[in-house]
């Protein structure tokens, strides 16, 4: 296995834990994260919106875990709109899930606020769908075979050299 | 309480994706710099982490320029003391050129983090900031505080 791993580094991180995004209607975007892709939400403050996957509430089955926080900042414009090749991604459980959200996606796009919806098709071994919401905010949903999942090519390391 | 089903199937948050237009130099960067890990599945594509299953992906644009994205689009990288992030800034402002930051912003104070924000060779902004999860179990714990 040949992963590169950091050490004696600059930058000694523990996790790399948040990324962040704009919207330029909050309510909307909660309205998407939570009704439509099922994420839990809050707003600590004006103009902040946190998100991240279900289960890690006090009693929940996944507390204690690491997770990932994506959090939205609302802002007067989109100075900067985003493209399909900076987007957030979730797994999908399998191929008919992509397909039933591709239907679904279409079918409530004005109620979620979400621009446009592409077919889903088969790319770099998985089958994925794009869609993108009204603040250009791009997402995948995608199902990856079993040999190729996340963590199973992470413990393969380098499988590519220049 | 239970939640209503959300429109669509899905299990978990998985990705998100940057882009680069040198790899070596971008592994570089990522690794020696910000001491992340990472390993090129595809060749089109490097996959980087840090202590959890989300993963990062950088997308090479051959003979192109990665988007030059602003500030308010980053990742955020956790450091476990305020000490580390004037460390990191330290080495930010030193090594700029040896690393083709574009950017480093001052070190800042906010709801109690310390932070500074860099922009990378390929116009990716990352912060670099002493957090972690229990600060943000507290936030959802709390609840919406503004609606």
């Amino acid at each position: 296995m040949d992963v590169q791993t950091s050490k004696a580094t600059h930058v000694n991180p523990t996790t790399l834990i948040c990324g962040t995004m704009l919207s330029t209607n909050l309510q909307r975007a909660r309205r998407m994260l939570e009704g439509a892709l099922g994420l839990e939400c809050v707003q600590p403050k004006k103009g902040v919106l946190l998100a991240r996957d279900r289960g890690f509430q006090k009693d929940g089955s996944k507390r204690g875990q690491p997770y990932w926080v994506l959090e939205v900042r609302e802002a007067s414009e989109i100075a900067v709109p985003q493209e399909m090749l900076n987007h957030w991604g979730m797994a999908a459980p399998s191929e008919a899930a992509v397909d039933d959200a591709y239907d679904k996606l279409n079918s409530h796009k004005e109620e979620y606020g979400i621009a446009r919806v592409q077919k889903p098709r088969f790319r770099n071994g998985s089958y994925a769908c794009y869609f993108v919401d009204k603040d250009s905010n791009w997402w995948e949903l995608e199902y990856r075979a079993p040999n190729l999942t996340y963590e199973v090519l992470r413990a393969k390391g380098d499988l590519h050299h220049d | 309480m239970s939640n209503p089903a959300p429109l669509i199937q899905n299990d978990t948050l998985s990705h998100g994706t940057i882009e680069c237009s040198d790899m070596a130099a971008t592994r570089r960067f990522l690794t020696e710099f910000l001491g992340l890990d990472i390993h090129r599945p595809v060749k089109e594509a490097q996959y980087m982490y840090k202590g959890g299953p989300w993963t990062v992906v950088c997308v090479c644009v051959d003979g192109g320029e990665a988007k030059d994205q602003t500030p308010d689009n980053h990742f955020k990288l956790a450091v476990g003391s305020p000490g580390e992030v004037d460390s990191a800034h330290e080495a930010a402002v030193r090594l700029k050129d040896q690393y083709g930051i574009r950017k480093v912003e001052d070190v800042r104070e906010v709801d109690g983090l310390r932070a500074f924000r860099l922009q990378d060779l390929n116009c990716t902004w990352w912060e670099i900031v002493n957090v972690n999860l229990d600060y943000y179990d507290a936030i959802f714990d709390r609840g919406d505080r503004a609606i």
